[in-house]
This record gives structure tokens, sequence and C-alpha cells, in this order.
């Protein structure tokens, strides 16, 4: 390979050999024909036409003035399927038929980035079939009925704790036994090296775009950036642009499900340890002796033992800082968000939304304030409406 | 170097008596400690060459549905990383000549500490370890530990590994070369014989860059896939997801009956090759 992608400690490649040429085809793929003009310009041409970018920063007066702070939202709700994930998996399904191959598989947790691969696949021709947890099939239903309306084949897994993690086991076996025709569509900045480089290079139009609406509007950077993480690919792709701009504050928030000190939860880079899982070193919610453990979270898209290792790296250095909300808090921001700005938010970026409510009622009070809104919430009607009975 | 060969001797031993090798694997604490010594102790009373020994890990990625079944049944029990490692100490003491390796994931020596991790390893008797994530681009990070143990670092070799990897795998193993021999996970389901005819390249190849002996493994279930690699120029196969799957279908009164009967007829098949 040409690098091994380490962030710091973290990243590289920790994959079977059987996996090896795959990793390598890939990376070599990704250096020559994702700079080259023919792929930007594709690219570029169905972010705007197809996918409806960029998507606006919208100035949320009312949640600002309740709040305290002036809070901005980043719509990637109303791109095109309803979530950021469109920007990697139009990237990814591009380079693939680019590559010449035409089967497409990918894992998915909360569907969204199922049902983005499922579109792109659509729309490009190729192949596609969704690996999901029978757990999160069974949470996230109206998705899967998507997936199948785009032609998409979802196979349920049905080993482990039936969720992403499981998911992306059973992508990575697919993957090993066809490597020749099929290109593995994986959804966040995390997995072996190239993916974490990778899947940041297609999200960072997010923040690239964000930085200039703010100078826009107001005419200076932001104090505060705040987005979710699970794996972390909406917070890299919004983080990426500012990390540079040290005077902004960078804030990712995790899942505390039902509180981190129940042991239910994904705060993984609160409380997880230095390990080594699907292909990379990073932080992991394990045993001991390095068994790895489920994740727990209302919203599925979080359900994710481990992270991205750039996320992990950000941390030791400070440059990003990791804070964590409820399953309570996040239900209480999703219907925060619904009664004063008529915007339904994915349970996910609800949990961002906590962050920026937290800051704002304490040392960013009176700042400004970037909330990354990475999708809508009308997938997660199903499991709010449980939860309000 | 390391001091006691166990690999070494065994494999100038079979090439002497031109025979292949037959290494049996199996999950350690499966399905339960006593049963699982039994099912080691039966394959090296059925002549088994050397033991192929799996750690059981949450999230196996190179194996297939029969042994990741085993490791998540084996986890769910409670038994522990160093309960397995304990009964690799009590298959040493119950033979010492053997050669054993074990199949672990990256994560669990991580857990351990790389250095405690092989040192614990050499005390129980293990001869080499095969981290199974753990390609050689990164497997600086504990083969010099491995041989500061005495234990060899056993790397696997695929049909699409080219040749300039193939350079960087040997100069890194020791023991012998794993041979994927068929695309995907380790499994039982059936073989492609014309893809098995084209190994016959990559095998001359391993052969050009190494002197250490290619063992065959994934998706080797019978003694007549097993001649199938003979015949391509490997040293001998290596088996697993049959042996589990056996030992899961088996009646339990019967099952070392059952296991021993497929052994032997394992190393018969491989006896009765030229090498």
């Amino acid at each position: 390979m040409r690098t091994l992608g380490k962030f710091g400690k973290y990243g590289g490649v920790y994959v079977p050999e059987t996996l090896m040429p795959a990793l390598e085809e890939l990376e070599e793929a990704f250096a020559t024909i994702v700079p080259g003009d023919e792929f930007k310009s594709r690219l570029s041409s169905l972010l705007a036409d197809f996918a409806g970018r960029p998507t606006p920063l919208y100035h949320a007066k009312n949640l600002s003035d309740k709040w305290g702070a002036q809070v901005f939202l980043k719509r990637e709700d109303l791109l095109h399927g309803g979530a950021h994930k469109t920007n990697n998996a139009l990237g990814q399904a591009l380079l693939c038929k680019m590559m010449g191959k035409e089967r497409v598989i990918a894992e998915t947790g909360a569907g969204q980035h199922g049902v983005a691969c499922a579109m792109a696949g659509a729309l490009l021709g190729l192949q596609t079939e969704v690996y999901m947890g029978e757990v999160d099939m069974e949470r996230q239903k109206p998705n899967v009925f998507r997936m199948q309306l785009l032609g998409t084949t979802v196979h349920p897994v049905k080993t482990g704790s039936k969720t992403l993690k499981d998911a992306i086991n059973e992508a990575l076996r697919d993957w090993i036994a066809n490597l020749e025709n099929t290109h593995y569509l994986l959804g966040t900045v995390a997995g072996p090296h190239p993916f974490p480089s990778m899947v940041k290079h297609f999200q960072k139009i997010i923040g690239e775009e964000a930085s200039a609406q703010i100078q826009e509007k107001i005419g200076r950077a932001p104090d505060y950036v705040v987005a979710c993480v699970g794996g972390g690919s909406n917070a890299m792709g919004i983080f990426a642009e500012f990390v540079e701009q040290t005077s902004v504050k960078l804030v990712g928030v995790e899942p505390a499900g039902a509180g981190l000190e129940t042991g239910k939860h994904g705060a993984v880079l609160a409380l997880g340890s230095f390990g080594c899982v699907h292909g990379m070193k990073s932080l992991v919610l394990q045993t001991e002796e390095g068994q790895i453990q489920e994740a727990h979270s209302i919203s599925a898209g979080l359900d994710y033992p481990s992270v991205g290792p750039e996320h992990a790296f950000l941390k030791d250095t400070g440059r990003a800082r990791y804070e964590s909300a409820t399953d309570q808090e996040a239900l209480a921001a999703f219907h925060e968000l619904c009664r004063e700005e008529g915007i339904i938010p994915a349970l996910e970026s609800s949990h961002a939304l906590v962050g920026a409510k937290k800051l704002a009622q304490g040392e960013a009070a009176g700042k400004t304030i970037i909330v990354n809104l990475s999708g809508r919430g009308d997938k997660d009607l199903h499991e709010v409406m449980k939860h309000d009975k | 170097m390391i001091s006691r060969d166990r690999y070494r001797a065994k494999f100038r031993a079979l090439k002497e008596a031109k025979r292949g090798a037959f290494m049996p694997f199996t999950v350690l604490g499966w399905p339960d400690e006593e049963t699982s010594f039994n099912i080691i102790k039966t394959m090296i009373e059925s002549d088994a060459s050397a033991l192929e020994l799996g750690i059981a890990f949450s999230d196996p990625v190179a194996d297939g549905p029969i042994i990741q079944a085993a490791a998540h049944k084996v986890i769910e029990s409670g038994y522990t990383v160093n309960q397995a490692l304990d009964l690799v100490a009590r298959v040493r003491k119950y033979n010492d000549d053997i050669p054993i390796g074990l199949l672990v994931y990256y994560n669990h020596i991580m857990a351990m500490g790389v250095e405690k991790f092989f040192a614990r390893a050499e005390e129980c008797g293990v001869d080499g370890v095969l981290v199974a994530d753990l390609p050689a681009e990164s497997s600086d990070e504990v083969v010099s530990i491995a041989t500061g143990n005495n234990i060899s670092s056993i790397f696997i070799v695929s049909p699409l590994t080219r040749e300039e990897r193939l350079d960087k795998i040997v100069k890194h193993a020791r023991g012998f070369i794993y041979l994927v021999s068929r695309l995907g996970v380790t499994g039982t389901d059936e073989r492609d014989a014309s893809r098995d005819t084209r190994l016959t390249a990559l095998i001359a190849s391993i052969k050009k860059a190494t002197e250490l002996p290619v063992l065959a493994g994934f998706g080797i279930s019978t003694p007549a896939h097993a001649e199938r690699m003979m015949a391509s120029g490997a040293d001998g196969v290596i088996t697993g997801s049959k042996i589990v799957d056996l030992v899961a279908k088996a009646d339990p009164t019967n099952m070392e009956a059952e296991l021993s009967a497929y052994l032997k007829s394992m190393v018969s098949a491989l006896n009765s090759v030229k090498v």
C-alpha cells in the first residue's frame, strides 16, 4: 500500500491477507481516479443536480432566542435521501463504476447509509446488496422497504448482536469472497485504510460549504461546530474544514444511551479502550480480555462499539472534545426542534442538538454555534411514538 | 532462531516418510472444556501432524458461519482467553512433540499486551501464532516479539496475493505458509475443481520464494480435496469447519469414534499421495 493510513496510533490496516489485494486496489483508485477531472466533474454534477447540494445553513432564530446563543443548522436533512450519507454513497458508487466493478455491498445500521447506497446503485446501474442486523431491520422498517423499492437486496444479519457491528462483519466476509467484481461501500470514517480517509474526503463538502456560508452570513468563523458521533462520518465531514481554523471549537456528541453509568451506551470516546476491530485500531467498547461489546442507543445510526480512528486522534490531541447525550435527552431535543423550528430531525442529529443546547446554556452563551443536522427524522417516527406512549 | 522448532522437526520427518501433513483445527473451549480436550486428544491419537487451535473472538471476520457460531457459543459460556491458554498448556503436557499453532485475532493480543501474550503462549507450549487480521504490512508490531519467545509467526497467502506482497510475507513467515486455497472465509461449501488446478502455479511461486512447507486450508473438507491439494504441490492441508460441523452434528456418545474415523480418512489420503 502507499501508506497505512495512521492517525497517531490509530487507524491502519488490520485485515486478513485475503482482503489486502482489494484494499490495495481501492487505495490506488482513490489516489488516481478521485483527483481526476472526469471523476470530479461527474461527482459534482451528481451532488448538485441529483442530491441537491449545497444544502442550506439555516439560522434557527427561535432556538437561538430560547437557548441564548446563535444557532445555525447545516441542513443535511434536506439532502436527497434525507441524510449526509448520500455524499459518500455517490462518491464511492461512482468510484466503483469507474473501477469497472458491477456490484456494491454495504452495511447499514439505521438504514440511511443503505438507502443512500440503494439510490446510488439504482442511478448508476450497480447490483446493490445491503447487510443489516435483524434488530435494526425491525427498528427501521421504512428504510428496509425504501431499499427494496430501489432494487436493493437486503440481507438480514442474524449473528452476534444482530446490529451494525455484525452487519460490517458480514459485509467484510462477502467482500473477501467476491472482491474481484465487488466494491464494499463502507458508510463511515471507520474500517481499514483507505476507508477513514476516503469517506472523510467525500463528506468534507459539508464543512467546506458551512464555512463559506457562515462567512457570508456573519462575516466570520463560528465559535463552535457540533455534530453527533457514532462511527463519525457526519462529524468528520463538518469538522475537517474547521480543524485548521483553531479558533473554532469542535464538539462531538456520543450516545450515552440509558446513561454512562448503566453500561448501556455507545460512548466509545468517553469510555472505550484502545483496541483493534473491523480492520482498524481505535477506541473500542470491549471486555478486559478483548471481546467486543454491544453498544446501546435509541438511535440505530449511533449504535456502534468503536469509532472512526481520526476522532480518537482528535480527542487525544485535544483538537476536538466529545460529550454525550442520553436517549431521553435526545428525545427531548427531537421534540424541541419539531416545535420550535418546524423541523423533524433524525434521532442521531438530536444528540448534536443536546450538545449544542448544553453549550448555549453554559460556556457558549451568546456565541455562534453550527450544528450539523445530519439527517431528517421520518425514519424515527415509529421509535419516537413508542417512547411517547 | 527458534530454540526448539517442532514445526521444522515434524515437516522434515514427514518429508522423509514421503507423507503429506494433516493439520486439524478446532476452537479452544468448544463446546466445553472437557469435550474440547477430548477432541484435541482424538486429533493427536488419529495421527494428526500438527494442531491449529483457535481462540474464540466476538467478531471473527476471516471465519465463516460454522466457526463463528462455535466461537460465539464459547464466549457466551463465559470461557475466557486465559482458560483457552490453560487448555493449550494441558494439551502440551499430554503430548510434547506435536506442533501447536494458535489462531487468534489481534484484539486479544492487544488486550493482554503483545509481550505478555507471547510470553504466556510460549509458557503454554505454543509453537506458532497466526494473527488472522494482521497482514505483513502491520506485522512488525509482533514478529520480533514472537521470535523472541521462540514462536513462529505464521502468515497467509491467498490466490490474489501478488508477487511483491509474497516477498514481504515470506520475509516474516516461519513454520509454514498457510495457503488460502479459495477466496472467501472458512467453511465447507462446494469447491470449484477448475480453480483448484490453478493453484499449482501459485504454490510453485510460493515454493520459489521460500523453503517453508505450504499447507492449504479454507474449504478443505474431504480426502478428495486433500488429494487435489497434494496434486497441486501442497505439502499438506488444514481442516477446520468440517471438524466443528462433524462434532456439532455427532451423537455425543459416539462423537470421538466418528471424529477419529474422519481424521484417519484424511491422514490416510495424505499418506497415499507421494510427496
